[in-house]
């Protein structure tokens, strides 16, 4: 990955802003109301005193600058009120993009199968790294509507004496050079807590997803040290981390108050060189647009401190990102969102495609020298190359570790292939990820997954088919007696990653799953072992049958051990080690 | 939802009470920062006065510097303080989380079964985290702000009695309010925090079903669904975030009504010659003052809702109670291989599908009257289709749920009578599916107990022939299994499972489909292992393989939960009609 190629923070950041411009552009214009108004506010106090002691060059009453006072205050709720509304959808938006994006990114992703993190780590990517990003970028605009309320109450004040101004606010701008020195070290250490921080996370994952294997191991206690290791760990890391944000965010009314004491120090000398005559009113204006020049100061150095940490996500993110540089770039693409209108109307969704493109049935499939390793191993599968022929049976198998299961993720692009050609009825399939799906291909992984939704939305996942067509799909896999069993039948919910169903009910749902796509090339990673004999020879009979007597005639590929399967399959490749060791065809 | 005051203290005390002496430097720096705040605006005063009045230049140049040494003196308390109060929040929230994960790990096989371990971590982490805001900002943020709170208006009363009346008049007014208003906002937030966990929980899950959804065409669906959560989140985040703009629409609007309530008297009091410029000016200021802690207190209000929320969620969790079966104290059993007695067992995992316990009727039990005997150092084997109660069986032996009906003993002891401790480590269990975390191989093998000595893991590792496999990883049992290596194939984490158990030295094997996923050749490899693993103990063999199966001394058959068949290996090989025979005939 070339880091010289990444788009810096601000490229980035400015890309999101467009997806919203004009959104962006009136909530900022509220909230430089709801920021800006003190500036009237100001000026009426100064005003009040200046009356009080008689020094006023206009003749307003006390009782009316106390209504002007009440006046703009007032006007400040009515732009909250709006300004907050905008600020709603602006964060939302920018937050549902990138959620979008990092999901699509992971979906699509060339070789799904081999993600540099783990699960933990990703949820807090959507968690964590997203909310910072989304604080950023809204800070972009307050930080815009904060600089032009400073720059006007400086105005302001240079008009009533400059080298006051000069004298007071000077300091302050080295203030913020002083805090902007020590940004270094705070990436460092907020690096640090992050990496603990998902170590922790990550545990908490692994612990409550493996349930079931640390209670059957009794592990419950050892398990529990361990974790209380790593959370120690975090908050040393965290504490480290939290002692330079608390010393640079220190509590802005002390920033104030020696600025207070400079302009103290600063009217003391000008009284004594007599030049001035110390009016109450302009003392109070200092001291009062003090306090937010001071708050815009802070601000702008929380927000570059965001800033350095938001680039962290970015780089972070951008490791899932499949294209040539690992672009950042794509995190931030405008996408449709069918987000709610500001008034709460719901947008409608569209359709779901199907991703197919130029379907074209199965006459042949050929395998050329497919190669792939594991990162930083030599394990994996080397120079494999076979064909398939239209309507056929061919059957995978070896010994344990032999790269069965690698063979056909990689065939279908789960995982990238290093090496080889894969031809498609002599066609080169340049992008085996995107062309190995139905209705080309459909897949049952080894250990397959369902989702926590009914059993019908679980077996279509949006593809459409008719209540027959399941019913077909559920007869082959023989699962028909199962779905009549449950008092729900398909609207049956199957609970977290389908842990409500048995060991062979997944199975067999997840083979209906494949077979109602009706696929050219139906792909199984080893069926048997969540089956019993029975169960699995009736599944093959009414397979094998289809296969010859219907108008839909897949071709079979499959990884198993079963004898009576070797013998009926067409081909029989045996992989030892990572290759082919035997290749045989029963004509 | 009201929350009783009651169960905020007890926890508080909980995590707080052990870290007693941090908590009472934090305590003083606390009040010395506030008592210096209060004491700097009467120098102001004292300024302003001398210098309208024409006083001399050193005095105004004390005045000043003394303003600038305790507004310093301010900045270190203040950030000792924060620190104090960081420090404190973690080490009690690391403990939290802590007693949270441990709750949660021994609780019910079934409370797990229903809970995605997404909305799990959800809490553990997610709640927890906010929570930790609540702590370290409850003390500056809260307790703090309410003291110099007090502060102010004590010494506006000692300035001026009717200035004092009527802003604390006023204060009083502003904190009633608001805190009326904060109970409106913590339902829309404990819904919104309940779509973030239920949204994490479907990231969670799409992310491991990774292949599933690429293979079988499904990745737009995914995306669709994803559109449709991001349209229910935005409506609740919208509800919570319109509560929390009243709140702090009404906090702008009481302070505008503060200044003008200020100034008024301010102007009153000057017509009345009752005060001084100066006095005058700093009644405006310690008004403004007292903005800051009200706001505060609004905005810690805010997080708070947030906290309490989790704090519900949590206080929630804690009180599910722990494993109805766990015992600490009970019976040890007698070293060697236990006996299993099964009499008359009836189980249902759901208590309300059962209308009456009394009747044996067969459709509502999972498990119909399931008796068995096998001697120590025998073995069982249990066959019958998917669903038909095999696992249940091992899921009672491991007093994961208890039967309704019948009794099940080991060594004559009645399995209730038995400590949890001496069940668990006197059972070894090895299941189709293995669990793996993480981290290192020797950590997935002894489940992070450091009592287990490398010489044990190599020793056994050999055993199963796993050597060579080791040796190729390139840091041997400190090499990282991550997910992004994917370096285990499916039968190579069943031996890892076989060697977990070989580890813990059980009395009682159960092997659940454990070989199941190898191919042939490597299960007769792997026989050798089993025989050493089998001697001198106990076991039950669930397979489907009727290979598998011959070294069973008795043989149980199930179909949909009732015993069809159950004798002695031998009588029922020798017996041609048996059913078992039977079966073996026909493969």
């Amino acid at each position: 990955m070339n880091s010289n190629q990444q788009p810096n923070i601000w490229q980035l950041l400015w890309r999101l802003i467009l997806n919203i411009t004009r959104l962006y552009l009136i909530d900022a214009s509220i909230w430089l109301f709801i920021i800006g108004l003190p500036i009237f506010t100001g000026l009426i106090i100064q005003e009040f005193f200046n009356t009080l002691t008689g020094e006023s060059k206009y003749n307003f009453s006390p009782t009316i600058l106390i209504i002007f006072l009440l006046a703009t205050g007032l006007g400040r709720v009515v732009f909250i009120f709006f300004g907050r509304l905008t600020e709603t959808l602006h964060r939302f938006t920018i937050s549902a993009l990138l959620r979008h994006n990092l999901l699509q990114a992971i979906l699509k992703r060339r070789g799904v199968m081999s993600l540099p993190v783990s699960q933990g780590e990703l949820i807090s990517y959507f968690r964590d790294d997203i909310e910072f990003i989304e604080e950023n970028v809204v800070g972009t605009a307050a930080v815009f509507d904060h600089a032009i309320f400073a720059l006007t109450s400086l105005i302001i004040l240079a008009n009533i004496n400059w080298k006051m101004t000069v004298l007071v606010f000077l300091p302050l701008v080295l203030v913020i050079i002083v805090i902007q020195q020590m940004e270094k070290r705070i990436k460092r250490y907020r690096r640090n807590s992050r990496i603990a921080t998902e170590k922790v996370t990550g545990l908490i994952g692994e612990i409550f997803n493996s349930v079931q294997a640390i209670k059957v191991a009794g592990a419950e206690s050892s398990v529990i040290s361990h974790f209380q290791k790593l959370n120690e760990q975090r908050r040393k890391a965290i504490l480290k981390d939290q002692l330079f944000e608390v010393i640079l965010n220190s509590n802005f009314q002390n920033l104030v108050n020696l600025g207070m004491g400079i302009i103290l120090i600063t009217a003391a000398t000008f009284l004594q060189q007599g030049t001035n005559n110390f009016r109450v009113g302009d003392f109070a204006l200092f001291v009062y647009y003090l306090a937010f020049v001071t708050e815009f100061v802070t601000f702008l150095g929380e927000f570059l401190t965001l800033s350095k940490q938001t680039e962290v996500s970015f780089e972070r993110m951008a490791g899932l990102v499949d294209n040539q540089n690992n672009s950042a770039l794509t995190l931030v693409a405008p996408q449709p969102l069918y987000l709610n209108h500001i008034f709460g109307k719901k947008q409608q969704l569209p359709q779901i495609k199907y991703e197919a493109q130029n379907y074209s049935p199965l006459q042949e499939l050929t395998i050329e020298n497919l190669t792939y390793h594991y990162p930083e191993t030599s394990q994996g599968i080397e120079n494999i190359s076979f064909s398939l022929s239209k309507g056929s049976l061919t059957v995978i198998t070896g010994g344990i570790g032999a790269g069965k299961t690698t063979l056909l993720r990689t065939l279908l692009g789960l995982l990238p292939l290093k090496f080889g050609n894969i031809y498609w009825n002599d066609c080169l399939i340049a992008h085996p990820a995107s062309f190995f799906v139905p209705p080309h291909s459909a897949y049952t992984p080894q250990i397959p997954q369902l989702f926590s939704q009914t059993l019908r939305d679980n077996l279509l996942l949006g593809w459409e088919r008719t209540n027959n067509d399941i019913e077909k799909a559920l007869h082959t896999s023989v699962f028909t007696e199962d779905v009549t069993d449950m008092a729900l039948g398909l609207e049956t919910l199957v609970g977290y990653k389908g842990v409500r169903l048995s060991g062979g009910q997944l199975q067999r749902a997840a083979i209906a799953r494949a077979l109602i796509r009706q696929p050219e090339l139906l792909v199984f990673d080893d069926i048997s072992s969540a089956l019993d004999i029975q169960t699995e020879e009736k599944l093959w009979l009414r397979l094998l049958n289809k296969q010859s007597n219907s108008q839909w005639q897949p071709t079979i590929l499959i990884v198993s051990h079963r004898e009576w399967l070797l013998n009926r399959a067409d081909q029989v490749i045996i992989l030892e080690q990572g290759r082919i060791s035997k290749n045989i065809c029963n004509l | 939802m009201n929350i009783p005051l009651k169960s905020y203290s007890k926890l508080l005390k909980k995590y707080l009470l052990p870290q007693q002496s941090r908590v009472t430097w934090l305590t003083l720096t606390l009040f010395s920062t506030i008592a210096l705040q209060l004491i700097n605006p009467q120098i102001i005063s004292y300024f302003i006065d001398t210098a309208v009045a024409g006083g001399s230049n050193q005095k105004l140049y004390i005045a000043a510097s003394v303003f600038i040494a305790v507004a310093l003196l301010t900045q270190v308390c203040s950030i000792c303080a924060k620190y104090l109060s960081e420090n404190v929040a973690w080490t009690a929230t690391n403990a939290l989380r802590s007693d949270l994960v441990t709750h949660c790990l021994y609780l019910n096989f079934s409370f797990h079964k229903s809970r995605t371990p997404g909305e799990i971590i959800e809490r553990v982490d997610g709640d927890v985290n906010a929570l930790s805001r609540f702590f370290s900002q409850f003390i500056i943020d809260i307790v703090g702000n309410i003291i110099l709170l007090l502060g102010i208006l004590i010494v506006l009363f000692w300035q001026n009695w009717l200035a004092g009346t009527c802003l604390t008049i006023f204060s009083l007014i502003s904190l009633s309010t608001l805190i009326k208003l904060h109970p409106l906002a913590i339902i829309p937030w404990t819904n919104y925090r309940q779509i973030s966990a239920e949204f994490f929980g479907f990231i969670g899950e799409h992310i491991t079903g990774l292949e599933d959804i690429r293979a079988n065409g499904a990745v737009n669906y995914v995306i669709h669904r994803f559109h449709q959560f991001q349209q229910s989140w935005q409506s609740s985040y919208y509800k919570a975030r319109l509560a929390a703009t009243t709140l702090w629409g009404t906090t702008v609007g009481l302070f505008t009504l503060g200044n003008a309530l200020a100034l008024g008297i301010a102007a009153y009091l000057w017509n009345q010659q009752a005060i001084t410029i100066g006095t005058a000016y700093i009644l405006f200021y310690y008004t403004n003052l007292l903005q800051e802690p009200i706001e505060k207190i609004r905005v810690q209000l805010e997080d708070f809702q947030q906290a309490e929320a989790s704090i519900y969620r949590i206080q929630e969790l804690l009180q599910i109670p722990q494993e109805i079966n766990h015992n600490i104290i009970g019976n040890v059993l007698n070293n060697g291989a236990l006996s299993i007695e099964f009499e008359n067992v009836y189980f249902n995992y759901e208590l309300e599908n059962l209308d009456n316990l009394e009747n044996k009727d067969s459709n509502q039990w999972i498990l119909n009257n399931i008796s068995f005997n096998l001697a120590a150092n025998q073995v069982l084997g249990i066959l019958g289709r998917t669903g038909s109660g095999k696992t249940t069986i091992t899921r009672l032996l491991l007093r994961f749920y208890q039967p309704q009906l019948g009794k099940i003993s080991l060594n004559n002891i009645p399995i209730g009578q038995i400590s949890t401790k001496e069940l668990q480590s006197r059972i070894g269990v090895v299941t189709q599916d293995v669990q793996l975390f993480q981290t290192t191989v020797r950590n997935n093998l002894t489940f992070f107990n450091p009592t287990i000595s490398d010489e044990q893991i190599l020793d056994v590792l050999d055993g199963l022939g796993l050597t060579k496999w080791l040796n190729s990883l390139p840091n041997k049992l400190d090499t990282y299994l991550t997910s992004e290596s994917n370096r285990i194939s499916a039968g190579e984490a069943q031996l890892l499972a076989f060697t977990r158990v070989f580890l813990k030295n059980p009395s009682l094997v159960i092997l659940d489909e454990a070989s199941s996923r190898l191919d042939s050749k490597t299960e007769q490899y792997l026989e050798v292992a089993i025989d050493k693993l089998l001697t001198g103990r106990t076991a039950i063999i669930i397979a489907h393989r009727l290979q598998t199966l011959q070294r069973a001394n008795q043989i149980l058959m199930l179909d949909d939960g009732h015993t069809i068949e159950y004798g002695s290996y031998q009588d029922l090989i020798n017996n041609p009609d048996s059913r078992f025979s039977q079966l073996l005939t026909n493969t």
